[in-house]
């Protein structure tokens, strides 16, 4: 007998399972229906058209607003990227004074309020302005590099998160094996090491990338004059007529992200079966 | 050389490594995570003057003004409080069947049926609640299918669908469920499975067992979920801005009109400071709970 569920139970908790699915994707399959939808995103549908995804690429604004966001989510995915692996070798493999301060500081802005935070920010590049317009004449102001600046932070405990286990699970007998053959810090770092991490540095950088390029509440106080794409997309939701071509390039980006989910997956189980069982990690990235 | 002088010389070399992995995160986060916030906690006493209109001296006055002075900003916070408990409350319902399902039923498949729950977490927040906003506006797709079966004629459409408490309950809900699949699933995944059978062999009930087994050994998880909506949704204002109308209108929304809409930055300060405080006394009642690693398990 099973003692988790009965035969009728788990065909309830199946049903349950599917009817959450429908919640989960029916809004998203909605979104994608009406953009194909020849006129307001209402019913009754009003035939099929391609227009929106063609007016999609005849907006300079919006193509400059997404390619704002790529440079600012790979920026930041590869600023986090660097002081996560620092950050995690020297919480796995170093012992030192105030490591549990470190380590609560490392993942405080887990449950920061990001409204708070981007606040926190704004101020702080108000303030930085005004004491150097006053002092060199010069001002910095905000823009992208404030953005990758507050993205950074809010990134890096994913990243460390992600990095961790792996690390924990690394066999340091292989570097130890590397070291006595000769091979030098660095030559071991890059040669074995970083090899053995790979699977989640690719896991950590994408899920840097996703939560950077969509972020809104931060980047909303810190872009200045230079919206990102959630900032554009944010604005121009407001503007009832624009709304058709939004929902096609938002359809666009959502259906490539959940593919490039997927797919990232796929590769992760594909290389974890290839480094073998000792580096396999449990669940998600 | 002794083997006493190359110990000290690697621990030494030690030493100056563990100090060069940590400075540059160190670094970043005590200029950019650290400072700022302790220079808004500094601003919101009045310690330094940005603006003109600033007072620029050392007072608790708004401060009190916030906390005892019966503002409106105080309704605003517990009306907030109302909202996030609501939302953990129903998020936590909907997915613990579901985790339930995946970790103790679905056997082989499990982290493939995990994998698309959690998958729409990964997309756009905004066109998710966009996807709302087609949904149930007055001409959306509820009202188009209540007048299409004839509940409803089209000129009198069901108005509180959009722009309530309900639509914000309701999107908030929608857009944490995947992301609290994982910590439940994660905790129920990690049950030993010889336990439920000796309650089992011993007599229990599936219902016993649930009770007396599953469920409190689950409870970590269940809380951990918890917290990690309830707290972020305290000080949301993106999801009341864009389906909240005036009577979705929180908290968040209130600190972010005093940064944008209004140049009250001090008020502001001290709405921002007092939630960053409440959000520091839940992690520290419920810290232990929360093991950080279920996240990204």
């Amino acid at each position: 007998m099973d003692a988790a569920a009965s035969t009728g139970a788990r065909r309830l908790l199946r049903i349950f399972y599917a009817l959450l699915l429908l919640f989960l994707y029916a809004p998203i399959l909605i979104l994608a229906v009406f953009s194909f939808n020849d006129g307001d995103p209402s019913f009754p549908l009003q035939g099929f058209t391609t227009q929106w995804y063609g007016k999609f690429f005849a907006s300079p604004l919006l193509l400059e607003a997404l390619r704002r966001s790529v440079i600012v989510a790979t920026a930041s995915s590869v600023i986090a990227l660097i002081l996560g692996v620092l950050a995690a070798f020297a919480l796995i493999r170093r012992r030192f004074v105030g490591k549990p301060a470190a380590s609560a500081l490392f993942f405080s802005p887990l449950v920061i309020p990001y409204l708070v935070f981007g606040i926190s920010l704004l101020l702080l590049f108000t303030l930085v302005d005004k004491i150097l317009k006053q002092t060199a004449g010069v001002y910095i102001g905000l823009g992208l590099h404030a953005v990758v600046i507050g993205h950074v932070v809010v990134t890096l405990p994913y990243v460390i998160l992600v990095i961790m286990p792996l690390l924990e699970r690394l066999n340091i007998s292989l570097e130890e094996a590397a070291h006595d053959l000769g091979a030098g810090t660095w030559q071991t770092f890059r040669r074995v090491t970083l090899p053995l991490l790979m699977p989640a540095l690719f896991s950590a950088f994408l899920i840097a990338f996703t939560l950077s390029f969509d972020e809104f509440a931060i980047a909303s106080f810190l872009v200045g004059t230079e919206p990102t794409w959630p900032v554009y997309l944010f604005a121009q939701l407001r503007v009832p007529s624009q709304l058709p071509q939004l929902i096609a390039v938002s359809s666009v980006i959502l259906f490539a992200s959940l593919f490039v989910v997927l797919l990232a997956e796929i590769i992760r189980r594909m290389v974890e079966r290839r480094y073998g069982a000792e580096y396999a990690t449990r669940g998600l990235a | 050389m002794d083997s006493a002088d190359d110990a000290r010389r690697w621990r030494r070399r030690d030493r100056a490594s563990t100090a060069g992995l940590l400075s540059g995160p160190l670094l970043w986060l005590l200029l950019f995570f650290l400072a700022p916030v302790i220079y808004v906690a500094v601003y919101s006493v009045g310690g330094i003057k940005i603006f003109p209109n600033d007072t620029g001296v050392l007072s608790l006055g708004d401060w009190k003004h916030f906390l005892v002075g019966g503002s409106v900003y105080m309704g605003l916070f517990w009306k907030s409080i109302r909202i996030a408990l609501t939302v953990s409350v129903i998020v936590v319902i909907l997915a613990y069947p579901v985790g339930y399902f995946l970790a103790l039923c679905a056997k082989k498949r499990k982290y493939v049926l995990l994998l698309l729950i959690i998958a729409p977490f990964l997309t756009s927040y905004l066109l998710r609640v966009l996807a709302w906003e087609v949904i149930l506006g007055d001409s959306g797709v509820v009202n188009a299918f209540l007048s299409a079966v004839h509940l409803r004629s089209p000129d009198h459409p069901v108005t509180w669908l959009l722009n309530s408490q309900f639509s914000v309950i309701l999107v908030l809900a929608y857009v944490w469920v995947p992301f609290v699949a994982l910590p439940i699933f994660v905790s129920l995944d990690n049950l030993d499975g010889s336990l439920l059978e000796a309650a089992s062999d011993l007599g229990a009930s599936r219902l016993r067992t649930f009770l007396r087994i599953t469920l409190p050994l689950s409870l970590p998880g269940v809380i951990a979920a918890f917290v990690f909506v309830f707290v972020p949704t305290i000080g949301e204002f993106v999801t009341p801005l864009l389906v909240g109308g005036p009577r979705g209108y929180m908290y968040g929304n209130a600190i972010a009109d005093q940064f944008t809409k209004s140049t009250d930055w001090q008020t502001g300060s001290v709405l921002a400071m007092f939630l960053l405080l409440v959000v520091a006394a839940l992690m520290v009642l419920f810290g232990r709970y929360v093991r950080v690693r279920s996240v990204a398990a």
